[in-house]
C-alpha cells in the first residue's frame, strides 16, 4: 500500500529522538509509557487500553480540567498494521467509554474532525537514535479513495493560499 | 477560527475530494471558471457523468455554478479546502507538543545518554 504519496498527506511529522527504536516502540504500545506523554498540555490520559496486533482494538481516554468541571473524551480505533520497532498504523474515532463509535458532532465537539483518521508511525533505526515519522491522515485507508483525497490538497495549496491571503 | 468548522461539511469535502475525476475538475477550475462542455473535454465520460461529478462538488461547497443563461459556468471555491487546512494545522500543532514531551520523557527514562556523550 506504499505509493510514495506520504508527503502529500494531511500531517506528515518528521522527528528524530535520541533513543532506540525499541523504546519509542513502547512509547506507543506500552500504556504506561503512552499515558505519560499523549495527552495535550493540561490533560490526563487515565484510560489507555491497547491490543496491539492486527485486528486489535485500542481505547484511549484524555480528561481534561473545564470550567464546568473534569471533562472526558474518548477514542477508539483498530490497529491495522503491527511490525514491531518499525511500523505501526491504526485508526482513530471519537467514542464512548465503551468503545461506541460517536459522530464529532454528537459529542458536542467544538473543533472540526472528519469521523475516523489513521495514524501512521514509522520508526528507523539509525544506530541509538530514532527517526520518526508519523502521518495522520483524514480518512481511513481501505476506504474509497484514501490514497488520493490529499493530492487534491497540494496540487490546489497555491490557489487557496492566494485566496486565503486576500 | 477553530470554532467555525463544520464537521459535517468537512467530512463531505473529503468525500468529495476522493475521486480522481472530481480531483482533476477542481485543479481545472483552480486555473479559472469553466462550463461542462468544457470540463468534460479532456475526459472520456459523457456529459451527464461529468454534471454528476459536479453535483457532489456542489454539494461539497467546493463548487460553485452561475445561473448566467446557456453558459452556466463553474467557479472553485476554496473555502472547504481551507477548512481541510485548518484540520491539518491543528493536528499538526497537537502531534508537535506531544513529541515534545515524549522527547522530555525519554531523557528522564535514560538520563546517561544526555550526561554520558562527552567523554571522548
Amino acid at each position: 500500500m506504499t505509493d510514495g504519496n506520504t508527503s502529500h498527506d494531511a500531517v506528515v511529522i518528521e522527528r528524530s529522538f535520541d533513543a532506540p527504536a525499541d523504546l519509542i516502540w513502547q512509547m506507543w504500545t506500552k500504556p504506561e509509557h503512552f499515558k505519560v506523554w499523549y495527552g495535550p498540555d493540561g490533560a490526563a490520559v487515565p484510560v489507555a487500553k491497547m491490543d496491539v496486533r492486527v485486528g486489535g482494538s485500542r481505547l484511549v481516554c484524555l480528561e481534561m480540567d473545564t470550567p464546568g468541571g473534569p471533562m472526558q473524551m474518548w477514542f477508539t480505533g483498530e490497529y491495522r498494521e503491527v511490525v514491531e520497532n518499525q511500523r505501526l498504523i491504526y485508526t482513530e474515532s471519537m467514542s464512548d467509554e465503551n468503545g461506541n463509535v460517536i459522530s464529532p458532532p454528537d459529542m458536542g465537539m467544538p473543533g472540526g474532525h472528519p469521523a475516523t483518521t489513521e495514524v501512521r508511525i514509522e520508526l528507523e533505526d539509525l544506530g541509538g537514535r530514532t527517526k520518526m515519522v508519523l502521518t495522520h491522515t483524514g480518512i481511513a485507508a481501505g476506504s474509497p479513495g484514501a490514497a488520493g483525497w490529499a493530492m487534491a490538497l497540494s496540487k490546489l495549496a497555491a490557489h487557496v493560499e492566494a485566496q486565503a491571503a486576500r | 477560527m477553530a470554532l467555525a468548522i463544520d464537521e459535517d461539511r468537512l467530512s463531505e469535502t473529503f468525500a468529495a475530494l476522493a475521486n480522481s475525476t472530481r480531483r482533476a475538475i477542481l485543479a481545472r477550475l483552480a486555473e479559472g471558471e469553466a462550463n461542462v462542455n468544457e470540463l468534460a473535454g479532456p475526459f472520456d465520460m459523457t456529459l451527464p457523468a461529468i454534471s454528476k461529478h459536479l453535483k457532489v462538488l456542489e454539494r461539497a461547497g467546493l463548487v460553485e455554478r452561475s445561473q448566467r443563461a446557456q453558459y452556466r459556468p463553474c467557479t472553485l471555491n476554496p473555502a472547504p479546502l481551507e477548512e481541510i487546512s485548518a484540520w491539518a494545522g491543528q493536528c499538526r500543532a497537537v502531534w508537535e507538543a506531544r513529541f515534545d514531551r515524549m522527547d522530555d520523557y525519554l531523557s528522564k527514562l535514560q538520563p546517561q545518554r544526555r550526561t554520558g556523550e562527552r567523554d571522548d
